[in-house]
C-alpha cells in the first residue's frame, strides 16, 4: 500500500507542472497584457511601462515562470486586482459558502438517485419504466437557467416559501434558511441524469451469471435486488461520485449567482468578467490539487468497494 | 470431397455490413424516426436561417416594446402621467429667440428629407421583447447559433478525442503515457472552471480570435474532447489485441492501415453516439455562456441571450420570451436525444452478433 | 422416477413485427405429437447426460427445470419433480426448492460467483435460507463443504475472493454451495468445459464421489462424448432442440440406432489409432461410409525432408510491474527447440499457461508491441526470424502465416470476404489487376470449400466453422510454405471440427504445407501431427514422434496429461 501511495504522489508532479505550465501560457500568450488590465484604460504608456517593471513582465519567460512555481508553492498570490484582497484569504472565506451549498446537493442527488433507479430498473421494461425515461428526456432539454429562473420566480417571488436571495454568518440559518430552494432546485434537475444513469450500473448488473446463481439458491428477487445487485452497482455509483465530488470545491457558479451566495463559485465568474487574472490562476491550480488529492483518496476508497481491485 | 459444405448451407443473412443492417433497425423504430425528422426540419431552419431566407431582421424593432404574442392580444394603453399639454397657441418669442430667422430655411430642407415611419405593431407571433424586437425570429436565429455551435463544437470535440485515443489506445508505451499525461492535465480542472478559463482569456483575445461561433466552439473542443479520448482509447486497446489485427499484422498490413482502415471502423459507431450526445451537451453549455455573457458577440443573439433578457422581463410579466427559447430548446434537444437513443439501439453490436 | 419430463417445448419471445409476436423454439419443434418435445426420465440416485453439440437446446431443457430461463422464454408440457408440477409452480415454491431440492453448477465459475462477497458469505447464504442456521453454525457448515469438496485451506479460503482462487478451485466452490443442502437432484450444466484436462479429471471424479455419498442424482449437461461415457448412466442425445436417441450407457455407445447418434460417435478422433480422415456428420448420415469406421493406415511422412523451420533455444519475456518503480521478468517461453520439415506437421500440446501460443507468436513476430526480450534463433530459409528488421519481415511473412483460435475474433467485421481476401494481396502486390485478384480470392474460396456467392458476404452471415475456412482462405492467398494454426479447431462443434480438420490435411497433401498445430487436444493432435512436443509452464517436457508420445510416454507430465483424458464409455471388465 505504501508503495502504491509513493507512486501516486510521485505521479502526481507532472500532472501538476502540466496544470501549472497550461494555465501560465494560457494567460501568458492569449490573454492581453496584465499591465494594461491593471493600467485601466487612461493609463499613460509611462504608467504601464511602471506597472510592467513591477510584475516582472520584463524578465525573460523561464524567470517569469520559476517566479509563478515559487508564488505556488508558497502560497503567495498576491491580490486580486479588482478587489485587492488576498487572493489565500478569499480562497479561505467563500469556501465554506460553496460546500454549505454543494454537499447537502451531492448527497441528496445520490441518495436519492440510488433507490429510485432501482425501483426503475426492477420494473424494467414495462410502461412505468419506458414513460418515466421519456419525462426525463424531455426534462433535461430543459436549461437548467430556465428551472432556476422559473423555480426563482414561482416558489420565491409569488408563491413566498423561500426567500429570493441571502446568505447569513451562522452556518446553521444557511442550512434551514437560505440553501433550501437552491438545493431544491438542483437536485430536481440533477436527479434525472443520475436516475437513467444509475438504471443502466443497474440492468448491467441484472443481466449477470451471478445472478443467475442467486436465483438456483432460492434466494428471492428482493433480496437478489437489494444484496447482489445493489452491492455490485455500487462500485460505478462510487466511481460517478467520484468524479463528481472535485466539482462541489468550485461549486455551481449559476446557483451561486442567482441566489447572491458568496461562494467560490460567483468569485470565479466576477473574476472572469472583470480579467482579474490572479484569482482564476490561483484557483485553478488549487483546485487542480484538490482533484488530485481527491482523486487519490478514491482510489484507496475504491479497494474497500471492489474486492478484485489491485492498487498497484 | 467431405471437406465441402453444400452450397447455400450458412446461416441466411440480409448482406450489407453494420450500416445497412443498422439503417433497417432504425427504421423499424417509430420514435427514433419521428425524432430524425424534428432534428431534419430544424436543420433546414437553421439552412434558411443563415442563408438569410427566414428571420434576417430580427435586429429590426418592428413592435412596440414588449409587445404580447398574437394569441394573448395587445397590451391595454398605459395611463399616461404626463403633464396635461396646455391649449391655445404658442407664446411667440421671435424677438428674443436667436435662432427665429433659420426655422423657415430648416422647415424647406427638412420637407425634403424623406423619412420612413414604420408602423410598430401591437402584437406579435410570438410577442416582442423589451425593444419590440420579435421574439419568434430571435428564436429561430438563436436556434441558427446554438444548434450550430453545439455541432461544430461535438465535431472538434470527437475529432480531437478519436484521434488522441486512437493514437494513447494503440500504441501504449511512451506515446500512450504522453497523452495520458495530457488527459489528467485537462481533467484536474473540473470543466466549467476549464471553460471559464479559456473563456476569460478568450475575452482578452479578439485580435486573434474574435468573438463569437468561433471562439465559443474553440473553447468547447478544447475542453470537451476528454471523455471521447478515454472511450476511443479503451476501444482501441481493446480492438488492438483482438485476432483480426493480429491476423492483419501477420498479413503485413502497416500500422497505420490496421489502425484506420481496420480498426477505426469498428469503433466509429461509438465515436458516433458519443457525437450526438456531445452536441446535446454543448448546446446547453453554449446557452449557459451566452447567457453570462461570455458567449456570442453582443450584436447576436443565442437562446441563452434570450434567457438573459427573459429573466428581467419575467417580473414584469412578460413571460414569452422565456417560453419561446425554452420551447425551441427543448423540443430541439428531446428530439436530438431520442435520436440518439435510437441510434445507439440500432448501432448496438451485441444484438447484431458482431463481437 | 426423480424427475419425468413430458413433451417439453420451450419457445421465446423475441419482440412484435408488424403486429406478430415473433417467436424461436429452442427446445421441440412442430406441433402436435412427433416430432414433438422432449421426454425423459431421470430415477433416484442415477446420472443422466444430456448430449448435443451448440444450439441442440440441451442447456434450455435443463434450465427449465427451475425456470431460470430469461422473461421472454414460454414453456409447454409436463415437469414432474418428485410427484410436483413444476410448470404450475408460482414463484415462492420455486424458491423453496431452489438450491434445496435441487441445485446447479454452471460453466463459467468466476462469472457465476459474485464477485465482492467472500466464498463463506455465499456459501452460507443458502444454508441460512433454506436451513435457517445461525450465522456461526452456517460457518462451521461452509467450512465442512469446502474440506468435503477438496478445497486445500478451507478457514482460510471461507474469508476469500472468487477472484483470488484457480478455475477448478472455484468450481469446487460452486459445487460447495450446490450440495450445501443436500439437493435430490444436482443439474450441471457443462460444469467442466472451461478447465484444463487434469483440472476436469479432478473435478469430474469429484461430482462422481459426492454423488455416491449423498445418493444423489444429477442431471449432466456436455458436448463432450467422452465424458459423458465415462460418468453417465443414461444418455439423452439431442440436436436441434429434439431428442434424437435415448437410452443406457453402454447402449448407445455400443449399439446406437439413431444416424445422428452413429454419426457423433464416429466422427471424433480417437487416441487409440490415428485415421487418415475423420467421419463427417452429413456423409455419415447419408450412408456415404458404409460399415466400419475407414482407419486405413496413415500415410508416413517422409522422414528426411528438408527442415524448413530449425528452432534453437526460444525464449520469449514479459514485464510485470514489482515494487515501486521497479519490474520484473516473467518467462513465458523457456528454450524451446524443435525442427520442422517440409510437408510435416509439428504439434505442440499443452495445458492453459504452458507457452504453447506464445510460442507460435513469437516464431512469427507477433508479439513486439508487448514489449520483453526475446532470446534464440529461428533459422527459416537460412535466416534468423528474430531478427530480421521490419522491411525484411514483411517478405517473409507471405511465407509464413498463422490461423487463430477465435472465429468470431479473427475477422474483421466491417470488411466482406472479398475485402478481407484480397488485402494480403494488395499489401504483397500478388496479381496484376482486380479482376485478377478476385478470381483467385473465388478460386481460393472454391478450395476451402465455400460458394462463390460468399465473397460479398460479411462474416457475421457465416457459422464458426465457415469463418476459419476464410481464415485459412485468407492465409492461402499468399502461397505460404509454413502455416501456424493456434488452437485453429478449439472453438468448433465436434462435427464442424472434423471438416476443417479434414480440409487442413487435404491441403497440406496437396500444397506441401508445412504446419505447427497448437493445441491442447491430445486426440486431435493424434490426428494432425507427425512430431509432438509436450510443454508446461513455458519448458518443453517431451519430444518426440506422435506414436511414441501416445503410445509409450516418457515423462511423468505426459503420462499425467494422458491419463486425463476422458476416454468414454468403456464396457465393464
Amino acid at each position: 500500500m505504501l508503495a502504491y501511495l509513493i507512486r501516486r504522489l510521485w505521479q502526481m508532479i507532472p500532472t501538476l507542472i502540466g496544470v501549472v505550465l497550461l494555465v501560465f501560457f494560457l494567460f501568458k500568450y492569449f490573454g492581453g497584457d496584465p499591465a494594461e488590465i491593471l493600467g485601466g484604460l487612461n493609463a499613460s504608456p509611462d504608467q504601464i511601462q511602471a506597472i510592467r517593471d513591477q510584475l516582472g513582465l520584463n524578465l525573460p519567460v523561464w524567470e517569469q515562470l520559476w517566479i509563478f512555481f515559487r508564488q505556488i508553492v508558497t502560497f503567495e498570490w498576491g491580490k486580486s486586482w479588482a478587489t485587492n484582497e488576498s487572493v489565500a484569504n478569499l480562497f479561505m472565506t467563500r469556501l465554506p459558502a460553496t460546500l454549505t451549498v454543494m454537499v447537502p446537493i451531492l448527497l441528496l442527488d445520490v441518495l436519492l438517485a440510488i433507490p429510485f433507479a432501482m425501483a426503475v430498473a426492477a420494473v424494467r421494461g414495462s410502461l412505468t419504466d419506458r414513460s418515466l425515461m421519456v419525462v426525463t428526456t424531455v426534462a433535461l432539454s430543459i436549461s437548467f437557467l430556465v428551472y432556476v429562473i422559473v423555480g426563482q420566480y414561482l416558489f420565491a417571488f409569488q408563491f413566498g416559501w423561500f426567500p429570493v436571495q441571502g446568505w447569513s454568518d451562522s452556518t446553521l440559518t444557511n442550512l434551514l434558511v437560505y440553501t433550501p430552494l437552491p438545493v431544491l432546485l438542483a437536485v430536481m434537475v440533477g436527479l434525472a441524469p443520475q436516475m437513467r444513469l444509475y438504471r443502466t450500473f443497474f440492468l448491467d448488473e441484472i443481466g449477470q451469471d451471478y445472478v443467475r446463481t442467486a436465483r438456483a439458491k432460492g434466494l428471492t428477487e428482493r433480496t437478489i435486488l437489494l444484496k447482489h445487485v445493489l452491492r455490485n452497482a455500487l462500485i460505478p455509483i462510487l466511481t460517478n461520485v467520484a468524479v463528481a465530488l472535485p466539482g462541489i470545491f468550485v461549486g455551481s457558479f449559476l446557483i451561486e449567482t442567482f441566489f447572491s451566495i458568496p461562494g467560490l463559485g460567483r468569485e470565479v465568474l466576477l473574476a472572469v468578467n472583470r480579467s482579474d487574472y490572479p484569482v482564476i490562476q490561483a484557483v485553478t491550480i488549487y483546485i487542480a490539487v484538490i482533484t488530485m488529492c481527491v482523486n487519490l483518496v478514491t482510489d484507496v476508497l475504491y479497494k474497500l468497494a471492489d474486492p478484485r481491485v489491485v492498487l498497484k | 470431397m467431405s471437406a465441402v459444405l453444400a452450397a447455400g448451407s450458412g446461416a441466411p443473412a440480409a448482406s450489407g455490413g453494420v450500416w445497412g443492417a443498422a439503417w433497417t433497425r432504425f427504421r423499424s423504430d417509430r420514435v427514433g424516426l419521428v425524432s430524425l425528422a424534428i432534428v431534419a426540419a430544424f436543420l433546414v431552419l437553421i439552412v434558411a436561417s443563415a442563408s438569410g431566407l427566414v428571420a434576417r431582421g430580427w435586429q429590426q424593432e418592428v413592435g412596440v416594446p414588449n409587445a404580447p404574442p398574437h394569441f394573448v392580444g395587445p397590451a391595454p394603453p398605459t395611463e399616461s402621467n404626463a403633464i396635461a399639454q396646455p391649449t391655445g397657441p404658442n407664446v411667440d418669442i421671435s424677438d428674443v429667440d436667436p435662432l427665429a430667422p433659420r426655422y423657415k430655411e430648416w422647415a424647406e430642407r427638412a420637407a425634403q428629407l424623406k423619412t420612413v415611419e414604420t408602423i410598430k405593431s401591437e402584437t406579435l407571433p410570438f410577442g416582442g421583447d423589451r425593444l419590440g424586437r420579435d421574439v419568434l425570429a430571435k428564436a429561430v436565429k438563436g436556434a441558427e447559433i446554438s444548434i450550430m455551435v453545439g455541432v461544430l463544437a461535438a465535431l472538434v470535440a470527437t475529432l480531437i478525442g478519436t484521434v488522441l485515443g486512437a493514437l494513447g489506445g494503440f500504441f501504449g508505451g511512451k506515446v500512450g503515457d504522453l497523452l495520458e499525461w495530457v488527459y489528467n492535465v485537462f481533467t484536474s480542472i473540473p470543466g466549467i472552471l476549464l471553460i471559464f478559463t479559456f473563456a476569460a482569456v478568450l475575452n482578452r483575445a479578439d485580435a486573434i480570435i474574435p468573438r463569437g461561433v468561433w471562439s465559443i466552439v474553440i473553447i468547447l473542443g478544447l475542453t470537451g474532447w476528454t471523455g471521447i479520448y478515454r472511450l476511443v482509447r479503451a476501444e482501441f486497446m481493446k480492438h488492438a489485441v483482438r485476432e483480426y489485427v493480429r491476423a492483419a499484422e501477420a498479413i503485413g498490413a502497416s500500422t497505420f492501415s490496421r489502425m484506420f482502415r481496420h480498426i477505426l471502423p469498428n469503433v466509429s459507431h461509438v465515436a458516433l453516439v458519443q457525437l450526438s450526445i456531445h452536441v446535446v451537451g454543448f448546446i446547453k453549455a453554449e446557452v449557459i455562456l451566452s447567457y453570462l455573457g461570455l458567449g456570442v458577440a453582443v450584436d447576436q443573439v443565442s437562446w441563452g441571450t434570450m434567457l438573459a433578457e427573459a429573466q428581467s422581463e419575467l417580473i414584469l410579466g412578460h413571460w414569452w420570451q422565456l417560453a419561446a427559447a425554452t420551447l425551441f430548446m427543448a423540443v430541439f434537444v428531446t428530439a436530438f436525444s431520442l435520436f440518439t437513443d435510437a441510434l445507439r439501439d440500432a448501432l448496438d453490436p451485441k444484438l447484431r452478433g458482431l463481437e | 422416477m426423480l424427475l419425468t419430463i413430458r413433451d417439453l417445448r420451450v419457445a421465446f419471445r423475441l419482440g412484435k413485427v408488424a403486429g406478430i409476436t415473433q417467436r424461436v423454439q429452442a427446445v421441440g419443434r412442430g406441433e402436435g405429437a412427433a416430432p414433438g418435445g422432449v421426454s425423459f426420465d431421470l430415477p433416484e440416485n442415477s446420472t443422466l447426460a444430456l448430449v448435443g453439440e451448440s444450439g441442440s437446446g440441451k442447456s434450455v431443457t435443463a434450465m427449465s427445470i427451475l425456470n431460470l430461463l430469461p422473461d421472454n422464454a414460454e414453456r409447454q408440457g409436463a415437469i414432474t419433480f418428485q410427484g410436483r408440477d413444476m410448470l404450475a409452480a408460482n414463484l415462492h415454491d420455486l424458491q423453496r426448492l431452489r438450491g434445496k431440492d435441487i441445485a446447479c453448477v454452471f460453466q463459467d465459475p468466476l462469472t457465476s460467483l459474485n464477485p465482492v462477497f467472500s466464498i463463506g458469505e455465499q456459501i452460507c447464504e443458502p444454508l441460512i435460507k433454506h436451513l435457517a442456521l445461525s450465522r456461526r453454525a452456517a460457518l462451521e457448515r461452509a467450512e465442512a463443504l469446502l474440506v468435503e469438496v477438496g478445497l486445500p485451506e478451507p478457514k482460510r479460503r471461507l474469508a476469500s475472493y472468487p477472484h483470488e482462487l484457480s478455475g477448478g478451485q472455484q468450481q469446487r466452490v460452486m459445487i460447495a454451495i450446490a450440495i450445501s443442502c443436500e439437493p435430490k437432484l444436482l443439474i450441471a450444466d457443462e460444469p467442466t468445459t472451461a478447465l484444463d484436462v487434469t483440472i476436469q479429471r479432478q473435478i469430474l471424479e469429484l461430482l462422481g464421489a459426492l454423488k455416491q455419498k449423498h445418493r444423489m442424482s444429477m442431471l449432466f449437461i456436455s458436448h463432450d462424448l467422452g465424458v459423458v461415457g465415462e460418468i453417465a448412466d443414461h444418455v439423452v442425445v439431442m440436436r436441434e432442440g429434439t431428442v434424437r436417441e435415448q437410452g443406457p450407457v453402454a447402449q448407445i455407445f455400443g449399439a446406437p440406432q439413431d444416424l445422428y447418434t452413429k454419426a457423433l460417435l464416429a466422427c471424433r478422433p480417437t487416441l487409440e489409432q490415428r485415421s487418415a480422415r475423420l467421419m463427417v456428420i452429413d456423409d455419415h448420415i447419408d450412408g456415404a461410409y458404409a460399415g466400419t469406421q475407414a482407419a486405413t493406415a496413415a500415410v508416413i511422412k517422409d522422414a528426411s525432408a528438408p527442415v524448413v523451420i530449425e528452432a534453437t533455444r526460444l525464449s520469449k519475456s514479459f514485464w510485470l510491474r514489482s515494487g515501486v518503480f521497479g519490474r520484473r521478468e516473467f518467462k513465458a517461453v523457456r528454450d524451446a527447440s524443435f525442427t520442422l520439415r517440409r510437408g510435416h506437421t509439428l504439434g505442440i500440446v499443452g495445458e492453459s499457461g504452458s507457452g504453447k501460443t506464445t510460442l507460435g507468436l513469437t516464431l512469427l513476430r507477433l508479439h513486439e508491441a508487448s514489449g520483453g526480450p526475446q532470446q534464440g534463433r529461428a533459422m527459416f530459409e537460412g535466416r534468423d526470424l528474430l531478427a530480421l528488421n521490419k522491411h525484411e519481415m514483411l517478405a517473409v511473412r507471405k511465407r509464413l502465416q498463422v490461423v487463430f483460435q477465435n472465429p468470431y475474433a479473427s475477422l474483421n467485421p466491417r470488411f466482406t470476404v472479398a475485402q478481407t481476401l484480397l488485402e494480403p494481396m494488395l499489401i504483397h502486390a500478388i496479381g496484376s489487376s482486380t479482376a485478377e485478384r478476385e478470381a483467385r480470392a473465388l478460386s481460393l474460396l472454391a478450395k476451402v470449400g465455400l460458394p462463390e456467392s460468399a465473397l460479398n458476404k460479411y462474416p457475421h452471415e457465416f457459422s464458426g466453422g465457415q469463418r476459419q475456412r476464410i481464415a485459412i482462405a485468407r492465409c492461402l492467398t499468399l502461397n505460404p510454405e509454413v502455416l501456424v494454426l493456434d488452437e485453429a479447431v478449439s472453438a468448433l462443434d465436434v462435427s464442424v471440427q472434423a471438416q476443417v480438420l479434414n480440409l487442413l490435411k487435404d491441403l497440406q497433401d496437396e500444397l506441401g504445407l508445412s504446419y505447427i498445430f497448437i493445441s491442447h487436444d491430445l486426440a486431435v493432435v493424434r490426428f494432425m501431427a507427425d512430431e509432438v512436443l509436450v510443454m508446461k509452464d513455458g519448458a518443453v517436457v517431451e519430444q518426440a514422434s506422435v506414436a511414441q508420445i501416445l503410445d509409450a510416454p516418457r515423462e511423468e507430465y505426459t503420462r499425467k496429461l494422458l491419463g486425463a483424458i476422458p476416454r468414454g464409455y468403456r464396457a465393464a471388465a
